[in-house]
């Protein structure tokens, strides 16, 4: 045992999370990632630069797969993929086959003695070492909350939409072009890059207050902020940024719909589909993950919504019960990487060794056991 | 060689993909292309770019695979540089005091001029770091001027490292003890059967009273408890928006940018005095193997500043060259064109080259065959047969790695004419390059398909038709199969010493062009 740890410790474990966005790579056991890159890759075959999950074909995913990851091992991380072991935070409800590729390239490509694959939800939960709460991960793609019991995942109350940074970058297109500010063949100048350039560095989302009364058209409308005067990167152009763009561009995951699906309202929506026992603990513990979630001021005006629709909406009235008052778990990192810290950790415990899908037990069947296959998940069939 | 824009021409590699030749290697022992995407690639060495310095793996695994001594601007992810400056040293009390005394020793005149001819000036270098690209200094942040250059320079610190270290300690300890339950449990559910009656057993002597005897402590060990942590609190008094960003205007050269933030991913700054300058990331130096029998393509020279190899098995140096020269008619679809190809012999043996639009049948029955073979799982590989045997033990050797091989990508739009026979094209020799005579050759009848020769170096003439179907503006493919007779070097058996000649296929895929308008 003392020898084959020696072994461990000189070959860390790879913790590797994969997002739609930016990738967080480093080794198990380090309180940071070594490094944050974008999940981008520049094609051998043309040489042109694409992101990882754009693609048509399930060979073209394989292949994208293969130079991405060739990029991290030799670029980033520098060590050699063959017999490490691997911690992969993945979406409990990705998809299928983005799981398998990552499998098929790890294992037949590069040779790596196991994969362990996380849920991500759990994994953020336990940088807390908190065993409740409802974590919320706004992402790229999507914003995805999972309520998490006693280190339990309710999976039927798992909830997910579509806002996140993408809806984010193009709302703030939207809002240029509509302003007119943008015109004719510049709309080619805001590129990805750019607009979340003028996300990160100029928008926020602003008080519960000022929001109800732009929703007030009548009334008096708050004076916007400031404007600011933003120079885009690789062009001789200067554009200005209205004061009401940076408060509002966040307000679309507020917005009040027939279809109740702002953020708040997902929240409580999967708390309600959680057991009434444990709805306290949850309203008491929420988590906020993910990119999305580093913006100024979302903490204050999401607690604020909630507490105001517990308060107002009918249907929430009628079953919350008790004087509720929202709690939030303060993220000890960035939290951006909260999710690969998580796996950092786990990735640093005998775990690695206990449930990894080892190379030998892929290539007999070349296939990922997922609890969402009865194949593999079938403790109630009775067997 | 046509430079900075794309290669007309390609070679399939033996794992499907096409590539330029100069992406290619030549693996001498299978004998087969390989391409960057079907050897295996390994780290060989570590170095700093900038500093030249090569670094052992340990270290830089120690290191965080950083640099110790250069820096990134954290701005600009420029590399920063030290600068001296001198700095007036402030003198201790009792120093100062006795250069006072001295100067009122000297005269009256040490008052109004400080600096006397014998007095050393009480200067010291400082060091302080600046990109030479975006004029960024650690003097902007306040990060104090250091003494040495190198070395001494902070390392920002971990804000929760305690924390961390706790929910490390706390994870592992769950984890160990659920670990010792599960073996607890599997113990009792299936009590340990012996295929012989143990001597102890009939004795009642058991394990643990012999050890007990001995003086050893119990067998088993005492059962571990997780360490208890304290969760993180939820707060319900979250961090407000500041009141004053509704009316202060933004200055964005104080914000930080997503590449500036994520440079430093633990902290990700959001103001520009928050940036530090980060340790330079290391490179390294690649080897490259070839999965099939193990043996190095690719070994670089150990040190940094060396470019040249140890072992460079490019394919250049092995495969015929062919470089597409011209087409003799304007493309046009079903219409005979004629396309000239030079094609260059890179060894130091005479070659016979064919030019085939199509495998001979037992070759291709052989290629589709490796290619089920390549697909099935290589565990019954080994059989009677002691060539094939040979080939098993390799297999074994080489652990996995069966990338699955793709068909090659029939991508060819037209028919090609083969050559009605075989030519030589004789070896390289560099001192021919400079010969102006006419080549001894010349006497021999040439086919007709050669339009001009020299050296190593040959112009063919190769005919093929477009397809009628192709419109205008389609890309013209041509496709054919080159048959080379390789001299092999390398001994595969022990037996044979002498080089061996094989005969090789590569197959070929050149863009010809457009169609062009009637």
């Amino acid at each position: 045992m003392p020898l084959y740890e020696t072994v461990m410790q000189e070959k860390p474990p790879i913790v590797l999370d994969i997002g739609h966005a930016y990738t967080k790579l480093g080794f198990a056991a380090e309180t940071c990632p070594r490094k944050i890159i974008p999940t981008k890759l520049v094609l051998t075959t043309t040489g042109q630069s694409k992101r990882l999950f754009d693609y048509e074909r399930n060979e073209e995913l394989h292949d994208q797969m293969v130079d991405f990851l060739q990029m991290i091992f030799f670029k980033h991380l520098l060590v050699s993929p063959k017999e490490r072991k691997f911690v992969i935070l993945e979406n409990v409800f990705g998809q299928t086959v983005i799981r398998e590729t990552l499998a098929r390239v790890l294992f037949v490509h590069f040779d790596v003695s196991s994969v362990l694959f996380v849920p991500s939800h759990l994994m953020a939960l336990s940088t807390l070492a908190a065993p409740t709460a409802v974590v919320v991960d706004i992402g790229y793609n999507e914003t995805s909350i999972m309520p998490i019991f006693s280190g339990v995942q309710i999976m039927t109350a798992f909830k997910d939409q579509s806002y996140g940074g993408r809806a984010i970058h193009e709302e703030i297109k939207r809002q240029l072009l509509r302003e007119g500010i943008i015109e004719g063949d510049d709309v080619a100048l805001l590129t990805e890059i750019v607009l979340e350039d003028i996300k990160i560095r100029t928008c926020f989302v602003t008080t519960f207050e000022r929001a109800q009364a732009r929703l007030n058209t009548d009334g008096e409308q708050p004076t916007p902020p400031p404007s600011v005067d933003y120079a885009i990167c690789d062009s001789n152009k200067v554009i200005q940024i209205p004061g009401l763009l940076r408060e509002t561009v966040y307000e679309l995951m507020f917005e009040e719909t027939r279809e109740r699906d702002s953020l708040p309202h997902l929240i409580l929506r999967s708390i309600l589909d959680c057991t009434m026992d444990v709805r306290r603990a949850l309203v008491e513990g929420i988590f906020l993950i993910g990119g999305g979630s580093m913006v100024m001021g979302l903490v204050a005006r999401l607690k604020q919504e909630l507490q105001h629709l517990l308060q107002h909406d009918e249907i929430y009235k009628d079953r919350f019960h008790g004087a509720l008052e929202f709690k939030f778990f303060p993220s000890i990192c960035k939290q951006n990487y909260s999710l690969w810290l998580g796996g950092s950790l786990c990735g640093a415990t005998d775990l690695i060794q206990m449930r990894s899908l080892a190379k030998e037990a892929y290539l007999k069947n070349e296939h990922v056991p997922d609890w969402s296959n009865l194949c593999d998940n079938n403790r109630h069939a009775g067997s | 060689m046509s430079f900075m824009q794309p290669i007309p021409v390609k070679y399939a590699c033996s794992c499907g993909i096409l590539n330029p030749i100069n992406k290619l290697f030549f693996c001498r022992h299978c004998p087969k292309l390989r391409c960057g995407y079907c050897v295996c690639h390994e780290i060989e060495s570590h170095f700093c770019s900038n500093c030249l310095e090569n670094i052992p793996s340990s270290e830089a695994r120690h290191k965080k695979n950083c640099c110790a001594n250069c820096f990134d601007c954290p701005c600009c992810q420029h590399t920063l540089s030290a600068r001296a400056t001198t700095v007036a040293v402030v003198r201790k009390p009792d120093e100062a005091k006795d250069k006072e005394a001295q100067s009122g020793a000297g005269g009256e005149s040490g008052s109004t001029t400080p600096l006397k001819p014998s007095s050393v000036p009480a200067t010291k270098k400082m060091y302080y770091l600046s990109c030479l690209s975006c004029r960024w200094t650690t003097r902007d942040v306040g990060i104090p001027d250091q003494g040495v250059a190198t070395g001494t320079w902070p390392d920002n610190e971990c804000l929760y490292q305690l924390r961390f270290n706790s929910l490390l300690e706390y994870y592992q300890s769950v984890v160990l003890q659920e670990k010792q339950d599960r073996q607890e449990f599997l113990r009792r559910k299936s009590p340990k059967q012996h295929k012989f009656p143990s001597l102890t057993d009939r004795t009642g002597l058991t394990v643990s009273l012999i050890r007990r005897q001995i003086g050893w402590n119990e067998k088993t060990l005492p059962k571990s408890k997780p360490i208890s942590i304290s969760p993180t609190e939820a707060t319900a008094d979250v961090e407000q928006l500041p009141p004053d960003i509704f009316t202060e205007p933004l200055n964005l050269r104080q914000v930080t940018t997503i590449a500036q933030r994520l440079s430093q991913p633990r902290d990700q700054p959001t103001a520009v005095g928050n940036l530090y300058p980060q340790r330079r990331s290391l490179w390294i130096k690649r080897s490259l193997r070839c999965r099939q029998c193990e043996h190095n393509l690719i070994k670089p020279e150990f040190h940094p500043t060396s470019i040249k190899y140890r072992i460079q098995l490019f394919a250049s140096h092995h495969v015929p060259e062919v470089v597409m020269v011209r087409c003799e008619q304007p493309l046009k679809s079903g219409q005979k064109n004629a396309i000239v190809v030079k094609i260059t012999n890179p060894t130091m043996y005479d070659m016979t080259i064919r030019i085939l639009d199509a495998l001979p049948e037992e070759e291709e029955q052989l290629t589709t065959e490796m290619l089920q073979q390549a697909c099935k799982i290589k565990e019954e590989a080994v059989t009677s047969s002691p060539l094939l045997r040979a080939a098993g033990i390799t297999l074994t050797r080489q652990n996995s790695t069966r990338e699955i091989k793709r068909e090659v990508n029939e991508l060819s739009n037209t028919l090609i004419e083969p050559l009605e026979s075989e030519f030589v094209l004789s070896q390289r020799d560099d001192s021919k390059e400079f010969d102006e005579d006419i080549q001894a050759r010349s006497e021999i009848e040439e086919p007709k398909f050669i339009v001009w020769r020299k050296g190593n170096k040959v112009l063919l003439r190769l005919q093929f038709t477009p397809e009628a179907t192709s419109k205008i503006s389609d890309e013209v493919v041509l496709s054919f199969y080159m048959q080379y007779t390789y001299v092999n070097t390398v001994a595969n058996t022990t037996e044979k010493k002498e080089p061996t000649t094989q005969a090789l296929y590569s197959r070929l895929f050149i863009q010809a062009g457009a169609i062009e308008k009637e």
